[in-house]
């Protein structure tokens, strides 16, 4: 039975993978999506897609970007299709709406986890790449397709709208919760 | 490398090691002490980014591969993006069409175009506590007069439209029962509907418009009524929708 051993090794491949990177690819959904169960569901998506493709992954070290590349492209997809033809203007409003809808607002430094949220995806994506992923500013211009001049740019007002929320904040101090 | 050029890289990549920029940092005291502080907040933020996985996720995901097996909440948040979808499309085409909207219909085309944004709202399943439902109500200046109803499993402080709202959803025999109370503006009268699969009503009640949904219409009545005697006090549970 030639084809057994092949079967074994891919099973155990995509095991390895699910339990080295199954964590850290929740918390990029996470704070890609900002919603837990939705989270989960990009993780479960972005592992089943890899698995129908493992076979595009020629070195194990190499799967950590493949994965992060894989569940980027779902949460993008998912947006897609829920929604049809929103600017960004609101889908700004919306990351800022969703900063209070979830349970992890309660948790530490719940003020800088909902400025997180409310940033701008274009300011989000890359700082989490930076931050979660360890990505480069050269790699994830690669990723995102722009310049990594526009990448740095995007990374340092990332971290200046973060700390101005968190002084606003601290200052007035009248938020939702 | 100047101040300048540092605080920008500074900015960027905090984590940075080169030599120019390790170089301009021991140089420069003031720029020594920015990088401090950058440092502070990187932790901060990284700490803040450490949320905890939910327990057993890699066991899940290894269950769901072996057996193709999808989490029961994804036929819901589907369920919800196909609604959303038609939903979505239908409003905005209705818009652009020039559709005359009275009052209680763009009403219910804003409330079913809001569900697909919180599609995963329709799956969640414990109920939460009787004080996070309190305050969603207190942040839109609302005080409940009886308790809610205990199978609540989300509450959030919606906008919805030009609306400021009150979003909840009930778990009520495995299907999820949608309420959005719409504040400070009061429907004129009693309202049914059906639209992109959701069964609803319209309900005048107190000061507001409270409108219900769910795949369901045997559902809306229970639904209703609870929340009359929530939000109107325990006299006012009589039959009702
Ligand atoms: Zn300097
Ligand atoms: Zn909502």
């Amino acid at each position: 039975m030639p084809v057994l051993p092949f079967v074994n090794t891919r099973q155990r491949q995509f095991e390895a993978l699910v339990r080295a990177h199954s964590g850290e690819l929740y918390r990029y959904a996470y704070w890609l999506c900002g919603q837990a169960a939705l989270a989960e569901d990009l993780v479960q998506e972005t592992l089943l897609r890899a698995w129908k493709g493992l076979e595009a992954l020629r070195e194990a070290e190499a799967a950590r970007g493949w994965l992060y590349t894989i569940l980027r492209r779902e949460h993008a997809r998912l947006y897609e299709r829920v929604r049809p033809g929103l600017d960004e203007l609101d889908e700004e409003q919306h990351a800022a709406e969703m900063a209070w809808s979830d349970p992890e607002r309660q948790g530490s430094d719940a003020e800088l986890r909902a400025a997180m949220l409310a940033l701008p995806p274009k300011y989000r994506e890359p700082l989490l790449m930076q931050v979660l992923g360890g990505y480069s500013c050269e790699e994830i211009a690669d990723e995102l397709g722009i310049k990594s001049n526009a990448v740095m740019v995007q990374l340092f007002r990332a971290r200046q709208k973060l700390k101005e929320a968190l002084s606003e904040r601290s200052e007035t101090n009248h938020g939702l919760s | 490398m100047d101040c300048l050029e540092f605080r920008r890289q500074l900015g960027a990549e905090p984590g940075r090691r080169d030599a120019a920029f390790l170089a301009h940092r021991d140089a420069c005291p003031a720029c020594a002490a920015a990088w401090t502080r950058a440092q502070q907040f990187e932790r901060r933020l990284a700490d803040a980014l450490a949320v905890t996985p939910p327990p057993r996720l890699a066991e899940r995901m290894l269950l769901a591969q072996a057996t193709g097996e999808r989490l029961a909440r994804r036929k819901y948040l589907q369920r919800g993006l196909a609604l959303a979808a038609s939903a979505g499309g239908a409003f905005v085409l209705g818009r652009f069409l020039g559709t005359r909207d009275d009052d209680s219909e763009s009403l219910r085309a804003l409330a079913v175009a809001h569900l697909p944004g919180e599609a995963f709202a329709l799956g969640l399943k414990q109920p939460i506590a009787v004080s996070a439902i309190e305050q969603g109500f207190l942040n839109r200046g609302i005080r409940l007069a009886a308790s809610p109803p205990p199978d609540v499993t989300y509450v959030h402080d919606c906008p919805v439209g030009p609306y400021r709202t009150v979003h909840l959803v009930m778990q009520r025999g495995g299907l999820p029962v949608t309420v959005i109370y719409v504040v400070g503006h009061r429907n004129r009268a009693h309202d049914r509907f059906e639209r992109a699969g959701w069964h609803g009503t319209v309900v005048p009640l107190r000061a507001g418009t409270l409108v219900a949904m769910a795949a369901n219409p045997e559902l809306l009545a229970g639904a209703v009524r609870d929340w009359r005697r929530s939000l109107d006090g325990p006299a006012a549970g009589g039959p009702l929708a």
